[in-house]
């Protein structure tokens, strides 16, 4: 049982996470359950815990107890529960963490019901409850950490980058190339990840572009959106939102990350209640506007094996770039096939939403990963394009699980790999 | 007064249920505009082009939920075959305000008649078997375990409103100008039964189906059933 003042904080939560959507979603489920198949999770596991619906309706059990009626004058009918139901918070926690965010449950369901964003409220009140997952604070702490102690990082940070910079100038054949950081009066800020693997193929593509480019001290991931809390999501955006206001950018170009764009063109006006002063592009589509406009150009056919490319969830249907990325696969891969399905209707790799960062999610992530497996494995593709940290990460391990022998590339690696020098 | 005691009941517990009707989803939709707007629009990619378009797949996805028969065509098809059944059916007792004279000049007033014997009987057997489906479909699992008791409270309102239709559809001698009668007195504010009423059995399953409409209304704004107009709002989203 949780002490009253706790209680009362947990229905003050509910009470302030409720807005038209949720509300709508909450009233309209008809629990059809013809979201059950759109679930990866169900349709590998077939455990009823998975389907959307179910996860749903553990919150409107809450919502019930505390904003409807006949659920208060009839809580065993209506199974209403309070908020200090273990078993439902021990559930809350078990289905809510799971869900990878995808939205494919979406897309088929006939009043779109956006299961994601029912569970958002769920993560809300299990972070108030101090029954959040741990692995994602920790994480989301350390980001928090690093951008209040950022001049303890810094020197460290620009000698690790100096470092690579002869790798640069031979890849671009460029004797002047740089990473610039910390420069002020660039265009545009570039928020990578932690890692050369990100930042590398991107100062290729930034400098054969001619683009005035920085590069950020701070990597793009949120594991404060993962671990839905909107408070510490916003201190980790606030790094980047800080030094672009800081070196006074124009643009901000995230890396090939697929929430870490949302966060930074869709969450971050909703949490701090102003649009950043800005504009925010997806590397994907930068790189696709470069290759486009003739900025950069690309070896055509270069590459002749096989190649597919996979939707990540947050760059496809939550991030509206489809045709973009293929239109760039396309100019460099002679044989591009695409899976099926695909798009919209792509199926989720299996490890979004922060599943590749939690351990006790290992397993069931390669298992519910398996769909994934064999859309690639169907394909007869060589290689994998794929411009998400997070889908690349379950693509690794879905590779040697099922012995897929499938070479992963971020999308950026592909380009600057086959980039005319 | 030639109503027994229940039918009265029955007949009184209509203008309840119109008003618990209307206040209450009066009362649902003030909740769901006055609630605070989410700043940002997380629709769904593609979105639509223009407002225009968005009107349009707002209205598909409500009415047709294409992308369903993908996942599951079978609950698709009931689902489909259910709603058009019970539209119909809902249409067909608009002849119990006034006779449809605008078929009944074109065809005949034999051939009307046979018309609503022949569609109303059609759409109540497809509504019986779409009900058989959903209830069986409750039954099992996985659907068993995410159910709860208003789904079967509202298949069981429905069986009785539906088999008791059918009922007065298929068997007795009382036929559409006989009801219309009742239902318009109950408009009137007068409710009586019309003399072939008052000695027939009939008058039970037409009491009974009444007392079913009138809890299916009364129960309609506090249930899953207000999806009928929610459906609309949820959908936009998606396209937002």
């Amino acid at each position: 049982m949780l002490e009253i003042e706790k209680q009362q904080a947990l229905v003050k939560i509910l009470k302030e996470k409720v807005n038209k959507q949720l509300l709508y979603y909450l009233d309209v489920c008809a629990r059809c359950a013809i979201c059950r198949d759109a679930c990866h999770q169900y349709k590998t596991t077939k455990d009823y815990k998975y389907i959307p619906a179910y996860r749903a309706e553990l919150i409107r059990r809450l919502y019930k107890k505390y904003f409807s009626v006949l659920g208060r004058i009839f809580p065993k009918l209506y199974e209403s529960r309070a908020v200090d139901d273990e078993i439902l918070l021990d559930e809350l926690y078990q289905v809510t963490y799971a869900c990878t965010g995808c939205r494919r449950c979406m897309y088929y369901c006939p009043f779109s019901i956006d299961t994601t964003h029912i569970l958002s409220v769920a993560k809300a009140l299990l972070v108030a409850a101090g029954r959040e997952n741990q692995m994602l604070r920790e994480l989301a702490d350390a980001s928090i950490m690093k951008g209040e102690n950022i001049d303890m990082f810094k020197d460290i940070f620009i000698s690790i980058i100096k470092e690579s910079e002869p790798e640069l100038r031979e890849k671009t054949g460029d004797p002047q190339a740089e990473i610039p950081i910390d420069k002020e009066g660039a265009e545009v800020l570039y928020v990578a990840l932690s890692g050369m693997h990100s930042i590398m193929p991107a100062a290729v593509i930034l400098n054969k572009a001619k683009v005035n480019w920085t590069l950020s001290m701070f990597e793009a991931a949120n594991y404060g959106y993962f671990l839905g809390d909107s408070a510490r999501a916003k201190k980790i955006a606030d790094r980047i939102v800080e030094e672009a206001k800081r070196l006074k950018v124009k643009e901000v170009i995230i890396t090939e990350c697929g929430h870490a764009y949302r966060v930074m063109n869709f969450f971050y006006e909703a949490w701090a209640r102003e649009k950043p002063p800005f504009k925010v592009t997806a590397l994907v589509d930068a790189i696709y506007g470069f290759i486009k406009d003739g900025k950069i150009q690309v070896k055509s056919n270069a590459v002749k094996e096989i190649v597919t490319y996979h939707d990540p969830c947050q760059v496809g249907r939550n991030g509206g770039f489809f045709e973009e990325p293929r239109y760039v696969v396309s100019s460099i891969a002679q044989n591009f096939k695409d899976l099926n399905p695909n798009r919209t209707k792509a199926w989720c790799c299996g490890g979004g939403g922060g599943l590749v960062a939690i351990p006790e999610l290992e397993e069931f992530r390669l298992k519910t990963g398996k769909l994934k497996a064999d859309q690639i494995k169907e394909t007869g593709a060589k290689i994998i394009v794929s411009p998400c940290e997070n889908c690349r990460l379950q693509l690794d391990s879905l590779n040697i699980k099922y012995e897929l022998g499938i070479e992963i590339k971020s999308l950026m690696e592909f380009v600057a790999d086959n980039i005319v020098v | 007064m030639n109503m027994d005691p229940f039918s009265f009941i029955v007949a009184i517990l209509v203008y309840v249920a119109v008003i618990v009707f209307i206040v209450g989803m009066t009362f649902r939709i003030i909740v769901w505009v006055k609630a605070p707007r989410m700043q940002i629009s997380l629709g769904m990619f593609p979105k639509p082009k223009n407002k225009f378009v968005r009107f349009f797949k707002i209205l598909k996805d409500s009415f047709l939920f294409p992308q369903a028969i993908e996942v599951d065509k079978w609950m698709w098809i009931f689902a489909i075959l259910f709603h058009l059944a019970l539209l119909v059916a809902l249409a067909g007792h608009f002849r119990l305000i006034k006779e449809f004279t605008f078929i009944s000049n074109i065809i005949g007033q034999q051939n009307l008649n046979t018309l609503g014997a022949v569609g109303g009987g059609t759409v109540g057997i497809i509504m019986i078997f779409a009900l058989i489906y959903y209830l069986l479909r409750r039954f099992s699992s996985p659907y068993k375990e995410i159910s709860v008791p208003e789904d079967f409270i509202l298949i069981i309102l429905l069986a009785a409103i539906i088999g008791l239709g059918d009922h007065m559809r298929f068997f007795g001698n009382i036929h559409t100008d006989e009801y219309r009668k009742y239902f318009v007195s109950i408009l009137l504010f007068r409710p009586a039964f019309p003399e072939s009423l008052v000695g027939s059995p009939t008058r039970w399953v037409l009491s009974w189906h009444v007392l079913s409409v009138d809890l299916f209304v009364i129960y309609f704004p506090f249930s899953k059933l207000v999806h009928a107009i929610g459906t609309f709002f949820a959908n936009k989203v998606r396209s937002e």
